[in-house]
């Protein structure tokens, strides 16, 4: 089985609590109007890859806490993501899932298995009038974080960054996390 | 009367050629360096119709001998070597300074080469250290504390806001 993969970043603190290994996944169905990301909304082939090749990859990253799934639209892959999501867990791992969708949406059998993997989760549609810059883990405000395991609670939000900058002489720079102000999205 | 016969050599880096006589022999005490050309002298002391930009003097070449020079033009230098001294300065001798040049040539392509990597380099860390400041700045104006964190060669800047 495989994931399409948009992007993945094997260091961040600003996609959950703790330095965490994340995973953007190509192809969303909800194309929320504002997206950050809306190159990852297409279902076309981005870059295929094996639940063990990224597991390996994942395993290779030294210093991590655990492993964000982000998109692009991680419950449209479910089924390969809730494999990855329990090898990961066997690692000793935390697994945090950005979603657009509500709770109540998530009721397929492979969104239930991926729910089961899930530490923490964040549902909701981004809403772009709802934005907001003073909620961790949120673009806008209509947006839920649960809590699903008894790994983390409400503290791990406490003092979590909002935006992270990654700044290379080598190589292109990026900017992740909620950078909702309209000032970072001018050229720095 | 001895006559000249000019050769050509695909030679066009100055510093390399110099460097090259060097290595046969012909150094910078040896060497006449003329930006405009000025004219070679043969063995009974007669100026000669050629000119040379890079002049080794007759007495440098060998008793009997006549200047040898090279003129710049368009190809390349032009080595100008008489007929009575082509028996040490030859095609033997031509093609080990050749081999000799494209040695000082190659060299001299990998140092412009490593400076030039060196000032992208140095470039690409004058505008990460730019870009690093504007984030500060902003981040200040919106309220934001900034935390770095270095991992190699990569700079990481978290912006935290203390209002949860």
């Amino acid at each position: 089985m495989v994931i399409n993969v948009a992007r993945t970043l094997p260091k961040s603190s600003a996609n959950g609590p703790g330095d965490r290994y994340v995973l953007w996944v190509q192809g969303c169905p909800l194309a929320c109007p504002g997206c950050w990301n809306p190159d990852t909304w297409s279902f076309k082939r981005k870059d295929l890859r094996t639940i063990n090749e990224v597991a390996e990859d994942i395993r290779g990253t030294r210093g991590i806490e655990g492993v964000t799934f982000t998109g692009g639209e991680p419950f449209a892959q479910a089924g390969a993501l809730s494999l990855l999501a329990r090898t990961i867990q066997e690692s000793g791992l935390s697994v945090f899932i950005f979603t657009g969708f509500t709770l109540p949406e998530l009721k397929e059998p492979e969104h239930l298995r991926l729910l089961e993997c899930a530490d923490i989760l964040v549902t909701g549609r981004y809403i772009e009038s709802l934005r907001s810059a003073d909620l961790p883990w949120r673009g806008s405000s209509n947006q839920e974080v649960h809590f699903l395991s008894n790994r983390y609670g409400p503290e791990s939000m406490i003092g979590a960054p909002v935006i992270e900058f990654h700044l290379n002489p080598g190589s292109p720079n990026s900017i992740t996390g909620f950078p909702i102000e309209v000032e970072w999205r001018s050229p720095l | 009367m001895s006559a000249y016969l000019t050769l050509m050599t695909p030679m066009v880096d100055r510093e390399c050629l110099l460097q090259a006589l060097c290595d046969l022999g012909f150094g910078h005490q040896k060497i006449e360096l003329h930006e405009t050309p000025a004219s070679l002298t043969g063995y009974r002391g007669d100026s000669r119709a050629q000119v040379a930009n890079i002049i080794i003097r007759r007495q440098y070449v060998g008793s009997a001998s006549n200047d040898v020079g090279f003129l710049a033009t368009p190809t390349g230098y032009q080595s100008i070597i008489s007929e009575f001294d082509l028996r040490n300065f030859g095609p033997g001798w031509t093609q080990e300074l050749n081999i000799r040049y494209k040695h000082h040539e190659a060299v001299k392509h990998e140092r412009l080469a490593e400076e030039e990597r060196k000032r992208v380099e140095e470039e690409r860390k004058r505008l990460v250290e730019a870009q690093r400041r504007a984030i500060h700045e902003r981040a200040a104006k919106l309220g934001y504390q900034v935390k770095e964190t270095k991992e190699g060669e990569t700079l990481r800047m978290v912006l935290i806001k203390r209002t949860y």
